[in-house]
């Protein structure tokens, strides 16, 4: 997705999400509006169990709301079915998760081959795309190891080329520091922040302070609830 | 990278669950297999051995089996009647008997002794010297050739019984014009053929001109040449070789596909369970992964297609490595079975069918895709949010 500052990617329109649970029905998230523009760097933070990864999911297009509209560059995509939410989150959605979740029995620059696989990408332009990327994050000569020869903070620089294989607009990353101890944590912050300068817009979810200090913006969420936004 | 390339990874990275998957299969497999070719090798072998006897069709006086009833009255000349119709190329009136054999230090051996009418063909196969050409002259097989230092030209003496194992009747000398081989012939046993006047001679005429059975050629149509042979011969009973096969399959026969067919379904069930375990095993493990590719985007249908192919590639190895060992042990099992007596040499319990191979291929096809059933329906239905949620929590 090409998009320019001020362009926004997702609208969340009075968003809740409800789990129904044995002992009752647990609102997760409730009641949220919000946009997410173009190039923006955002974090959400709060205590555990207040909603953030139920949002961020509801936002990446993973999870949908029980009540609420979202649109994606536009277009409602509140209730769309399984497949095309696959292909939208294929084509305009990259996802970096705590515990990384590279194929064991894949290499490096196969992980980040992967999605582009799914979209239909060349072989040859695929394999550039990976060895270019890899570059990106630091990785390049790593390209032909697989993940039990990398460190963790090395899976988690792969985790992030492989969600930015798609060139996504739009960034989703669950605790991307939460395996990582602080030095390569703030590594990997730094490679996050090159991202969205370099035009992805970002949202992370993180407990982590100084991560959480870095974007522009800060949501900071209570009981399913936008109950503070920051803007630096 | 395609579905089928990431299953054979996704193997690769867990080589003993693989190998174990792989070797499973290949075992059941080779059982499948023989069970396949068991269910119809009996049938199939004694098909075979009735057509290579170059007869379609046998009469008989009753329809006794012959030597269980009342035998054919001026057998011979029956024979030469039928032989005549124009659907019948030739036929050939047969006799059979016990026999004892005396060896040149006095001791016997106990023979089957068959008396062959006239006729250009006869169910046996010269193998050293000639043909049966004049009174007394004799075939014996390899077995009592060996046994009693028989060769051409070499004098035999011989005692029938031909009416009862206790009858003694004199001895008579003949002569070894040759030896041949028969196609019922058991391992172990001795057989000595004649004319049917040198049988009769041996018992003494006792039921002289007389044949338990007239084996028939037909000119290519058995039917209709039975058809004619009955027209001919009403107080006669024709069955064509495929009657014959027809009424061993609704008799005897049936056992053994009755076990093949329970012991098939049981290790068919059993590879099934097998790649259940071990798929649903390894999807359980990956679960955290498979949620995070359906989150960047793979959609329901490639990741289901990844656990599809982890089951054919392993049902497929698994099952081409099980036709050698399906082989290996058919012969192994035959031999065992062929040791029981009374079974001709050239029959055999497990005979290979393309057929029975089709259908081999197809169990397994099957048995791979419902096998994947549970662990695709897994995946399918992964709920990705509460699966990320979980392996976080972990």
């Amino acid at each position: 997705m090409s998009a320019h500052a001020g362009d926004i990617i997702v609208q969340a329109a009075g968003v809740s999400r409800v789990f129904r649970m044995p002992a009752g029905p647990v609102t997760a998230v409730d009641d949220v509006t919000l946009q997410i523009a173009a190039r923006e760097h955002m974090a959400i933070r709060g205590p555990s169990g207040c909603g953030k990864s139920t949002l961020l999911h509801i936002l990446g297009c993973v999870d949908t709301p029980t009540s609420g509209t979202l649109r994606f560059g536009g277009r409602d995509v509140s209730r769309l079915p399984d497949a095309e939410r696959s292909l939208l989150r294929l084509r305009s959605v990259g996802f970096v998760f705590q515990r990384f979740f590279l194929l064991p029995m894949l290499t490096a620059a196969e992980n980040v081959e992967l999605p582009q696989a799914e979209a239909g990408v060349a072989r040859r332009e695929r394999q550039r795309r990976s060895r270019e990327l890899l570059e990106f994050v630091g990785l390049g000569r790593r390209a032909d190891h697989r993940p039990s020869q990398l460190s963790g903070g090395e899976m988690q620089r792969v985790a992030i080329a492989r969600a930015l294989a798609n060139r996504p607009g739009l960034l989703l990353a669950d605790e991307p520091t939460g395996e990582l101890d602080g030095a390569t944590g703030e590594q990997i912050a730094q490679l996050l922040d090159r991202v969205n300068a370099d035009g992805t817009a970002l949202v992370i979810v993180t407990h982590d302070e100084a991560l959480a200090g870095r974007a522009r913006r800060i949501l900071s969420m209570r009981d399913g609830r936008i109950d503070r936004e920051t803007r630096r | 990278m395609n579905a089928l390339a990431f299953a054979w990874r996704s193997l690769v990275r867990q080589p003993a669950r693989a190998v174990l998957g792989v070797l499973g299969v290949a075992a059941v497999g080779a059982l499948l297999l023989d069970m396949l070719l068991l269910s119809e090798g009996l049938v199939s072998s004694m098909r075979d051995l009735l057509d290579h006897s170059g007869f379609d069709l046998r009469i008989t006086a009753t329809d006794s089996r012959p030597g269980a009833g009342p035998r054919i009255e001026a057998a011979a000349r029956a024979a030469a009647e039928i032989a005549a119709l124009p659907s019948v190329r030739s036929a050939v009136a047969l006799r059979f008997v016990d026999a004892r054999v005396e060896r040149a230090d006095g001791t016997i051996i106990e023979a089957a002794l068959q008396g062959v009418s006239e006729g250009p063909a006869r169910p046996l196969t010269v193998l050293r010297g000639r043909e049966i050409q004049q009174p007394g002259d004799v075939l014996v097989n390899e077995t009592l050739a060996r046994d009693a230092g028989l060769a051409p030209g070499s004098p035999l003496v011989l005692r029938a019984a031909c009416t009862s194992d206790a009858e003694i009747l004199p001895r008579i000398t003949v002569t070894v014009s040759g030896t041949a081989e028969f196609p019922f012939e058991t391992p172990g046993e001795s057989i000595v053929a004649g004319s049917l006047g040198t049988l009769d001679e041996a018992c003494g005429q006792s039921g002289a001109g007389e044949a338990d059975l007239v084996l028939v050629a037909s000119q290519g149509d058995a039917a209709a040449a039975a058809a004619a042979i009955q027209a001919a011969r009403p107080d006669l009973h024709t069955v064509t070789n495929d009657e014959l096969i027809g009424q061993f399959q609704a008799s005897g026969f049936t056992y053994f596909r009755q076990i093949g067919a329970v012991l098939t379904t049981v290790t068919v069930t059993f590879a099934l369970l097998l790649i259940t375990v071990l798929l649903t095993v390894s999807v359980n493990q990956r679960l955290g992964q498979i949620a995070a590719l359906r989150a960047l985007g793979l959609s329901r249908r490639r990741v289901v297609s990844d656990v599809f192919f982890e089951s054919v590639l392993i049902v497929g190895i698994g099952g081409a490595l099980s036709l050698p060992l399906g082989i290996l042990l058919a012969r192994w099992l035959d031999g065992i079975l062929k040791r029981m007596p009374g079974i001709p040499v050239d029959m055999h319990f497990f005979v290979f069918d393309p057929a029975a191979l089709a259908m081999h291929a197809l169990l397994l096809a099957v048995t791979a895709l419902a096998a994947a059933l549970y662990p695709m329906q897994l995946v399918a239905r992964l709920p990705i949010v509460t699966t990320l949620r979980n392996e976080v929590v972990s």
